[in-house]
């Protein structure tokens, strides 16, 4: 294949961002979705839904929900009904209500001040809006373990109890809210967590078979014809299903096979391609998992991970990666977090599975923490690391 | 007001020419663009208000100003503004 060619048709289709019309496997829950809210089509202002969707990492949650928001807008578009399907990963927002309600908000006023208010009253602001514009809106809230752990149930509460200090007013809000598992739900109280456990859609892991179907799909839509065999595809769904059933990690190792077939100037994406894409690529933690991170946290983690790229030694110590970070922080003109907020940032780190900690006692003048990045290439997290904060910065 | 009161402030310009191309925004918003105080862009907005040329939309406390669209002297403001940077350009 000459240079100026490739083997995919429109690499797009294997973004993580991409929502295939089709999905394959969940027909059933998206028609329980549908079913769920279909009363939006016909009688929006008589009721509300809350509907929750659990399974892990890659089982299909956010594409489910989106594919349904797109669908069921388009619907409603149709019969002239003013819905809004907005979709928030809460941990962008950092778990917090309020900055979870401003972007709500600004779906509507794009400039709305971000000072000046509590989240009740936003969230009052939010109700004026919607009556206002006749809207009706399925607000979910991905990755909402965040939210229940920054907020607890005073914030699920809010959300859930919504319409009962509204009463005779049409309703405006359901809720779609995505978690891997119930467990984070425990930690509330028994009212919050009454109103939103009625309805549970609960996505089982892709098993081989499913990974092939879903990969073969994204192969007729990213690839021109004939670029992948048979065998690449079911070496990819091996590895996916290796990983938990993870459909997201076997598009994301789909899509960079390509990118070694195109590299090395190939006709086909080899079963070679996938196991070289395997080896770079990091499977405890991916693209998206490093952009949701804030700021400093990825400063932080790029301390880290270019002290690696530096030493030779598989544990940095927290004094040693504070170094490190000073200096991040200089050249991307910051003012450094303190001791303290870069423990918390360690934790964060630890608990995502980027970095491991150890606490040893160094003689009897107290105790030292190393780090140490277990699975994740140090090369591969600084570019990526870089060109977040690049773009951020820019 | 007169024409030429009214064209007379250099602020008055800058806020319509905020509010045009950023569609809304509230007090304290179009201040810090225009690096004046809360209270000298109050003032402005009031005449422009008065005028027929702004609107405002009240929640809770925030007042967010926009151009008013039915506005024939808006629409002659906006026809002006543009021709003026499509000139510059």
């Amino acid at each position: 294949m000459s240079p100026y060619q490739s083997v995919f048709k429109d690499e797009t289709k294997l973004d993580i961002n991409y929502v295939p019309y089709r999905l394959p496997h969940r027909d059933r829950e998206l028609q329980l979705l549908m079913e769920f809210f279909s009363f939006l089509l016909r009688t929006p202002e008589k009721m509300t839904q809350r509907v929750i969707i659990t399974g892990d990492v890659g089982t299909g949650k956010t594409a489910l929900s989106q594919r349904f928001g797109a669908d069921i807008t388009r619907e409603a578009n149709k019969r002239g009904i003013n819905l809004r399907y907005i979709h928030i990963n809460c941990r962008e927002y950092r778990g917090s209500l309020f900055l979870i309600l401003h972007h709500v908000v600004s779906v509507f006023h794009p400039n709305f001040p971000r000072r000046g208010y509590s989240a009740e009253e936003l969230l009052g602001i939010l109700m004026q809006i919607l009556d206002e514009q006749k809207a009706h809106v399925v607000l979910t809230l991905d990755e909402f373990e965040s939210l229940v752990e920054r907020e607890g149930s005073e914030a699920v509460y809010k959300l859930t109890r919504l319409q009962e200090i509204r009463l005779n007013k049409p309703q405006r809000i359901s809720l779609i809210c995505i978690l891997r598992s119930l467990k984070a739900i425990e930690q509330l109280d028994a009212s919050a967590r009454s109103t939103l456990q009625s309805n549970i859609i609960h996505l089982d892991r892709y098993s081989e078979q499913q990974l092939t179907a879903i990969l073969n799909n994204r192969v007729s839509l990213a690839f021109k014809p004939l670029t992948v065999p048979e065998d690449t595809v079911s070496l990819t769904a091996e590895l996916a299903f290796s990983e938990n059933g993870n459909a997201r990690f076997g598009i994301e190792l789909l899509w960079r096979a390509g990118k070694y077939a195109d590299a090395e100037d190939l006709d086909t994406v080899t079963p070679e391609c996938v196991r070289k894409a395997a080896s770079s690529i990091y499977a405890v933690m991916r693209k998206s998992d490093v952009a949701s991170l804030r700021q400093h946290e990825k400063l932080f983690l790029l301390s880290i991970a270019r002290f690696f790229k530096q030493h030779e030694t598989a544990y940095v110590s927290l004094a040693e990666a504070e170094q490190a970070y000073a200096v991040v922080c200089e050249e991307f003109d910051v003012q450094p977090h303190s001791h303290t907020q870069l423990w918390k940032y360690l934790r964060t780190l630890s608990t995502l599975g980027v970095v491991k900690t150890e606490v040893s006692a160094t003689g009897s003048r107290g105790r030292s923490t190393f780090v140490s990045l277990p699975r994740i290439p140090a090369y591969e997290l600084e570019k990526e690391l870089s060109n977040l904060l690049q773009k951020e910065k820019s | 007001m007169n024409v030429e009161d009214f064209f007379s402030s250099r602020l008055r310009m800058k806020i319509l020419k905020i509010l045009s191309e950023v569609g809304e925004l509230n007090i304290s918003g179009i201040a810090r663009r225009l690096g004046v105080n809360y209270g000298t862009t109050n003032k402005h907005l009031k005449v422009l208000e008065n005028e027929g040329i702004v609107q405002h939309k009240r929640f809770g406390r925030i007042r967010i100003y926009r151009l008013n669209q039915h506005s024939s002297k808006t629409k002659a403001i906006q026809n002006l503004l543009e021709g003026w940077e499509q000139q510059n350009k």
